[in-house]
């Protein structure tokens, strides 16, 4: 599971496996926008079934690639 | 007589505010003397009984719309239904526009109806995504008709708001909630009787009507003036908001300094560019990348801009000068992100000294522009 929803957040951001260390910040970084983060909801949901509303959570609670693994986790 | 206006305002409003330091201070919830607070204030201000017979048709008309919808809601899932909801709840906000330009709807007049409209509406979206289940008659009125942040906003968010009021902030704390609140009631007052007023009447008001170079002053003018006087109401509301316990959310931070677009609209009218985002080109984008409806995915979020700008605009008012200043914006918008995701180097220009401090005096020339094309000086 973990590794699926890197592989999805390496697609949106156009990263390479790796890259992305744990606890980047997304946001800081200029590498999630507001796109970003719509696409990355409703990837989650394609390949996963796990369903976010888009504002079920904040920029805080998902600004890092292992916060959004966290929090996609606790839906699962 | 109008919100933060006038000696006589500020002093009805502290007048009001001392049961609130007391309860604050001892320990006690703020809730129930809030909402007292709120109605009595709408009484001296709404100040005549036409304008309270208005505003109370409008908040039996909002709440009995959400209290609707949220039984409606367990059974039916519909996203027309949704939107038929949001079209009654927007109602008195349309007359009230349409009434601008055409004489036939120009029956109602209600301060405070567009941000009260953004109030009711959030609740409704929200409680069709499932995350308000349940809304108290008491949460919601206070939610809807509170009154600091009525007439300019910042725009707070109900299960926000609702975490506050469920949340006695005992002595300490409280104290803490007075002196900043305190503090931004007179940061705000500066900003917008001192600066706002001395940029208004030294500076604007003295300009000739037309002309390049006055227009070029003008705009440089307007923007510090929109920019004091906007940022004090909202100093003053969120100011207002502390002393009542509740954290109303920043609406300005240093606008000045936004490196490109997309920042400046993290920092300018913050409460209103995320309101916007959240609800209009959120649901757009997501909706259009469900049902692929475009080859490049990107594309989605370019029209996604330019209707969310637009909307934007038109909330404004529906002249020609706030829709192209909506749209306007909303090119600036995909700009901005072709830079962003074709032109790798845009990134790293934004953290490098010299080329950033380029950015910072661009983009400024650029919102200034637009808010040239919004203070309806051009056409």
């Amino acid at each position: 599971m973990e590794e699926k929803i890197m592989a999805i957040l390496n697609d949106i951001c156009g990263a390479d496996e790796g890259e992305l260390e744990p606890d980047f910040d997304l946001f800081e970084e200029g590498i999630l926008d507001s796109f970003g983060v719509i696409s990355l909801f409703v990837e989650i949901e394609k390949q996963l079934g796990v369903k976010f509303e888009p504002t079920e959570v904040t920029r805080d609670e998902i600004k890092s690639p292992a916060l959004i693994i966290e929090q996609v986790l606790r839906r699962a | 007589m109008i919100p933060y206006d006038g000696l006589l305002f500020f002093y009805i409003m502290a007048l009001f505010l001392v049961p609130a330091v007391v309860l604050g201070l001892t320990n006690r919830s703020l809730k129930r003397y809030g909402l007292l607070f709120t109605v009595v204030m709408a009484f001296v201000v709404f100040n005549t009984w036409e304008k309270r017979a208005v505003l109370l048709a409008f908040y039996l008309w909002e709440t009995a719309l959400v209290l609707a919808y949220l039984r409606i809601r367990k059974k039916n899932e519909s996203r027309p239904l949704l939107w038929l909801f949001v079209l009654l709840a927007a109602v008195p906000l349309i007359i009230t526009k349409l009434g601008g330009i055409i004489p036939t709807f120009n029956f109602l007049h209600l301060l405070g109806v567009s941000y009260m409209t953004f109030r009711a509406v959030q609740v409704l979206i929200e409680t069709y995504d499932g995350l308000i289940t349940e809304v108290k008659l008491f949460d919601f009125s206070y939610f809807l008709l509170f009154f600091p942040s009525i007439g300019s906003g910042p725009i707070d968010r109900y299960r926000r708001f609702n975490d506050d009021l469920k949340e006695t902030p005992g002595r300490d704390k409280y104290i803490e909630l007075l002196k900043t609140g305190i503090w931004k009631l007179m940061w705000g007052a500066l900003f917008n009787f001192v600066l706002s007023s001395l940029i208004y009447s030294a500076w604007l008001a003295p300009l000739p009507d037309s002309g390049f170079l006055p227009t070029v002053s003008y705009m440089y003018g307007y923007t510090f003036f929109l920019f004091f006087n906007f940022a004090g109401y909202s100093l003053m509301a969120i100011g207002t908001s502390y002393i009542l316990g509740v954290n109303t959310p920043e609406n300005f931070n240093m606008p000045f300094l936004s490196r490109d677009m997309k920042d400046f609209w993290s920092r300018w009218h913050i409460s209103l560019s995320t309101w916007m985002r959240d609800y209009v080109y959120t649901r757009y984008v997501a909706a259009a990348l469900k049902g692929e409806w475009y080859k490049e995915r990107r594309t989605a979020s370019y029209i996604g801009y330019v209707i969310t700008m637009i909307t934007m605009g038109l909330w404004h008012g529906l002249s020609l000068r706030y829709i192209v200043y909506g749209i306007y914006h909303g090119i600036l918008m995909c700009i901005n992100d072709v830079l962003d995701t074709r032109w790798k180097r845009f990134r790293k220009l934004k953290r490098e000294n010299l080329p950033s401090v380029l950015l910072v005096f661009i983009t400024f020339h650029l919102f200034s522009f637009g808010l040239l094309i919004f203070s309806g000086r051009l056409f």
